[in-house]
This record gives C-alpha cells, structure tokens and sequence, in this order.
C-alpha cells in the first residue's frame, strides 16, 4: 500500500511531462506535512484530537520517510497542535519528505527520474508516470466517495483532505462542477482532525510570507 | 529536539496504562446488539476497541449501537474505528448508532462533522426504539 505523501505527489505531477502541477509553496509543502502525520497517524504511532497531537508509540515504522518525523516529534516534550506540527514540518521537512517519497515511486516502478532542461539551460527533474494504474485507482476512490453519500472509509477521507489543500479536485476531475463536490468535499475534509487544519497552516504560513515581505511585525 | 528520553518513555507507559482501561460489554435484545463502551478510545487500543465489536458482531443482528455514556475520551484514531465499524455495518445492510455521548466526546463528534454521517440518539431507550423499527 502506498502512503498518503505518495499518493499526493502521484496526483501532484503531471502524468506525460512529469512535471508538478503549478501549486504554491506553502500549499504543497503543508500537503506533505500533513501526509506524513497521516501516515503516522494511520500506523497507531501518533494521535490527535482537536486541541493536541500526541506520540502515543515512538517505535519506529520501519520507513525511512516516516521515522524521522516520528523522532522529532517525540523528542517534543511541550504539548503541540496538530496546526504547528504541520507549519513547523513543512518549513523544515517537506523538501527532504518528498524526495524520499519520489525515490520510492521510482523504486517501485511507478515513475522514473529524467534530467531535463528547463527553458534550454537550467536542469530539472521530471518524473513521468510509468505504471499508471496505481493513480488511476487512487482517482477512482476520490470519486467515488464524492460522487455518492455513502459512509466513507477513513483513508480516503484523509486523502481528500490533502487533495482539497492542494487545490487538485479540478485537475482530477477537468469535466465537473467542482461547486457542485464542495458540500462534500467540506463535509468529508471536516472529519479527519489533520485535514482539517491544513487550511489553517498554510493560512498561518502565507500570513507570514505576506508580512515578511511587506516589512510588516508578524 | 533530540532523542526521546527516559522520562518520555515514563510518558509514553503513563499514557497507554491509562488508555487500557477501554472496556467493551455487548449485550443483544430483539436483533440489536448494544455495546457499552467505558473508559478512553485512542490509538493505543482503537485496534482493540474495533476487534471486539466486529467479533462480537453475528449475521442475525440487523443493527448495532454503541452506548457511549461512560466513554470520557475519543481520539482521531478512535473516531477512525467508529468510522469503519460503522461503514461495514452500511456493507451489510444493517443499522448503526450511537448513544448517550458525554459533552466531551459530543463535541468531537460534532466538531469533526461524524454527527452528520452517524445517527446519535441521546440514550439507548430512543436508540433501541428507532432500530428496532
């Protein structure tokens, strides 16, 4: 089974050039964040409820791309929201997350990495899509759940969560009336406790960006 | 931030002998199987909690419902076991509920939005009467 951090950036890039579909830093940097407390959360390591995340088991998943935010998070001795888990993970983590989360694609023969040349000089990496099924299947249970009322599972509950943060639901589904899916999209992102606060985090950190760079005091 | 210590480890034990003492009594009447659940639902027994009410599940009960009256405290991993029970009880057709939430654990349910996918009834007696029908 893939993790939620893979499953995001398998949605995030784009299938032919193996590009990331345009998404704004803070946007992309809490989605992976909070993916990797999802994943934890989902392996019985972490916990959470509306004023606390909590490390109810240290020991490790035996994923690299997990463990070492396990170990940070542990190491915290001072009560912590899930909020300011995912604002502080996505400054100092996301980058390092996902690149692990891409070499395991790879490894698994989902993607492959290519060097390309970005407007005829600078390098880039692109991961294009080798076996597609695994993203379709991820697509297909996104819209089954927004497409009907029925009780959803708790691990597509939390992937629409990432999917809402990073803005994705019109590029999964080009021929719909997103306006349509919002009712349940909101009513399904409300019910995992991590989801929910991705909003909030990445507010948080755009807040901080805009007063940074307009000399204002935060 | 660096390794947890030994008194975060103590921290750790504190916790889960703490979120043991989750207790499930099932008792069944006329179809519908009740679940008395006490004591704290978090990640360190949801495993536990959702096991013993899928077990104690059989194919004659048209519907289920947890009594939540002496639970003082839900986690997400908790919420997450209420979730699945309660969708592999929509799989096989039968009724699920809850009952008798404590305010605590009212409020997580509303906050989190569970109250508009799962029935809550304010006791077993309003709960037994609307699955019974």
């Amino acid at each position: 089974m893939l993790t939620f951090t893979e499953e995001i950036l398998l949605l995030l890039l784009d299938d032919e050039d193996g590009s990331f579909v345009p998404i704004s830093k803070a946007n992309l940097s809490c989605a992976i964040a909070g993916a990797v407390l999802m994943d934890l959360a989902f392996a019985y390591r972490i916990d959470t409820d509306p004023d606390e995340l909590v490390v109810n088991d240290a020991t490790p998943t035996g994923n690299p791309m997990l463990d070492g935010t396990l170990a940070k998070i542990a190491a915290q001795r001072q009560p912590t929201n899930t909020r300011t888990w995912i604002r502080v993970l996505s400054v100092e983590d996301a980058p390092g997350i996902r690149e692990q989360a891409l070499e395991s694609l790879v490894a698994r023969g989902i993607l492959e990495q290519r060097e390309a040349r970005v407007m005829w000089a600078f390098r880039a990496r692109r991961y294009p899509t080798i076996d597609g099924n695994v993203e379709q299947e991820v697509k297909l249970r996104i819209g089954q759940v927004l497409h009907s009322d029925d009780i959803p599972d708790p691990r597509d509950v939390a992937l629409i969560g990432l999917v809402d943060a990073c803005d994705l639901l019109g590029d999964i589904f080009p021929d719909r009336n997103i306006d349509q899916l919002r009712p349940r999209v909101d009513q399904l992102r409300k019910m995992d406790l991590i989801g929910r606060e991705l909003a909030g985090a990445i507010a948080d950190i755009e807040h901080t960006v805009t007063m940074a760079l307009s000399g204002a005091p935060y | 931030m660096g390794q947890p210590s030994e008194s975060d480890a103590g921290m750790y034990w504190s916790r889960y002998e703490e979120s043991k003492s989750m207790k499930v009594v099932v008792e069944r009447q006329n179809g519908v199987l009740s679940a008395r659940v006490s004591g704290r639902v978090d990640s360190t027994n949801a495993r536990d909690f959702e096991e013993a009410i899928r077990t104690a599940i059989e194919d004659d009960d048209r519907a289920v419902v947890m009594d939540f009256e002496n639970l003082a405290y839900i986690s997400s991993a908790g919420l997450r076991a209420v979730l699945m029970t309660a969708k592999n009880q929509w799989r096989r057709d039968a009724k699920f509920a809850l009952c008798s939430l404590q305010d605590l654990v009212r409020e997580v349910f509303e906050v989190s939005g569970f109250d508009k996918i799962i029935t809550i009834h304010p006791g077993m007696d309003e709960a037994r009467s609307a699955l019974e029908s």
